[in-house]
């Protein structure tokens, strides 16, 4: 008995340790300026303008990696092939890749003297320092994230279903989109907020594909590096807003995924545990 | 059973944590404009650099990093921090000007200053506001009434005078506003094109012995010796720095 309430304490200590560690710098965000002063630091237009451009590019970017990504997922989740370990595996890189790396990937890629740069730029397309760009490196970073969790749902979803809808005469896509697709939604949300956050909190890949252009590719962690040197409180204050925009895309899924836990037939990354 | 392991695991994570913390560094630190990058590991190779843009850096040492020199491509920042009495009085100890630079095969056919105010907008690279580089190139164009060129073409601010040399190096930008000495640093990669001597600003390097506690004064003295010395004159010569009187 005694063993097992030292042992308690003990967890209690390590969990203690990892909350405060991981909540004294946040709070510390909070108190650095008097939040009255929020508003204003935010009505700065360089703000206004990189707001603009995070939402514009990562809207664009998430439609692309949800429509392109989640029939390419339902391929890998349902067809069996020589190569697809491998396949897998390289979507899954650009998830433990440095975003350092990705963005000088990019560069040798598509810059202007990159890999298809050259043919790039005779058809008349000139990625660097165009909210192109900024779209490109996101959706490099964020893909994976969608996809990772678009196969795991995919895969989890009770094979005798789509089975049942087939033998009733239902095509494959109808399967689908009426049975599949609705089975997985849940696991693919939580895979599409993973992605989303994951492309709000880009930088390093933007910052040296995209350039630093105020109004086309300074997104808003662009903002805070450039603001770092000239006005702390502003980087102070879009740091802020970042936290509770990330805090809320990641309360709104946990409520949304408790209020539609009816049908849990895919994993859910973040589900509200009781 | 299940204590042993536990103790043995946290105890050799508590050994490998122990030898990943740094050890005090005890070589002399020298924080340094960008611009310096090449010239000072010249001039003495068993210093700890540091450099980023000059503004950067200032920020850095008020907010107590362990620099023990500070090297600045302007006067405004060592002098701040002189005045907040975080380093020694500034000295200057060598001068720049500033060129246009544009990818070795030049695709927009930049042949002058001039030509960026003409044609469709162009991706051009320049150093932001805060940083010296920046805050030359603003007085430079104002000067040349060329104010324009920052808001009808596509600029990108970079945070030192690095970016903007890699940017054009790149074929990113079609062309940057950068300091003669980055011209050469990158001459393999990017092709010179010179500013009118009249609408220059004046561009002075100044350094500072860093004050706080735990400094290396005597190291930074000597550094700053070497820098001054008729070896360290000939270095910053050679690399394009223009010198002060004595």
């Amino acid at each position: 008995m005694r063993g097992s309430a030292w042992f308690t304490a003990l967890l209690a200590l390590a969990l203690g340790v990892v909350v405060a560690f991981l909540a004294i710098p946040l709070v510390a965000l909070f108190t650095e300026i008097p939040l009255r002063r929020i508003p204003s630091l935010l009505g700065d237009q360089v703000v206004r303008d990189a707001l603009k451009v995070t939402l514009r590019a990562n809207l664009v970017a998430n439609a692309l990696i949800l429509v392109i990504g989640t029939p390419a997922a339902y391929f890998l989740a349902t067809r069996r092939f020589r190569g697809r370990a491998l396949v897998v595996t390289l979507i899954e890189l650009p998830l433990v890749l440095p975003p350092a790396v990705a963005g000088i990937a990019m560069l040798a890629a598509f810059g202007a003297t990159g890999l298809l740069g050259d043919r790039l730029a005779r058809a008349g397309v000139v990625l660097p320092f165009t909210e192109w760009a900024v779209i490109v490196a996101v959706t490099f970073v964020a893909a994976p994230f969608y996809l990772r969790q678009g196969i795991a749902a995919f895969e989890s979803v009770d094979p005798s279903l789509p089975d049942a809808a087939r033998t009733l005469g239902a095509g494959p896509a109808r399967v689908f989109a009426r049975v599949a697709l609705p089975l997985a939604a849940s696991g693919l949300i939580a895979g599409w907020v993973l992605a989303f956050a994951r492309g709000i909190g880009e930088f390093g890949a933007t910052i040296i594909f995209a350039g630093n252009v105020q109004g086309r590719t300074q997104t808003l962690t662009l903002a805070i590096y450039e603001q770092l040197d000239n006005d702390f409180d502003v980087a102070l204050a879009i740091s802020i807003l970042l936290v509770v925009l990330s805090a809320g895309v990641l309360l709104s899924y946990k409520l949304l995924s408790a209020w539609k836990s009816s049908a849990p037939t895919s994993p859910s990354a973040f589900a509200l545990t009781r | 059973m299940l204590r042993k392991p536990f103790l043995l695991l946290a105890a050799s994570a508590a050994l490998v944590i122990a030898a990943m913390v740094p050890a005090a560094a005890r070589a002399t630190t020298v924080y340094a404009a960008t611009s310096l990058r090449d010239v000072f590991p010249r001039i003495d190779g068993g210093m700890t650099f540091s450099f980023a843009g000059s503004n950067t850096l200032q920020l850095q040492i008020e907010r107590g990093a362990p620099a023990d020199v500070f090297a600045s491509a302007s006067p405004k920042e060592p002098q701040a921090l002189y005045a907040e009495k975080k380093c020694g009085r500034p000295a200057v100890f060598a001068t720049n000007v500033l060129v246009l630079i544009v990818p070795k095969d030049n695709p927009a056919g930049i042949t002058s200053v001039y030509d960026l105010k003409q044609g469709s907008p162009k991706r051009i690279a320049v150093g932001s506001a805060g940083v010296p580089v920046g805050g030359y190139t603003r007085q430079l164009l104002a000067r040349m009434r060329l104010g324009r060129v920052l808001t009808q073409n596509i600029v990108s601010n970079e945070s030192n005078v690095g970016g903007v040399v890699t940017k054009v190096a790149l074929g990113s930008a079609v062309a940057g506003f950068v300091y003669v000495t980055d011209g050469k640093i990158a001459s393999d990669r990017v092709r010179t094109i010179r500013l009118p001597t009249w609408a220059q600003p004046p561009i002075r390097y100044e350094y500072c012995i860093v004050q706080r506690t735990g400094a290396d004064r005597a190291g930074a003295q000597a550094f700053v010796n070497k820098v001054r010395s008729p070896r360290g004159r000939r270095l910053l010569d050679a690399a394009g720095f223009g010198l002060p009187r004595r």
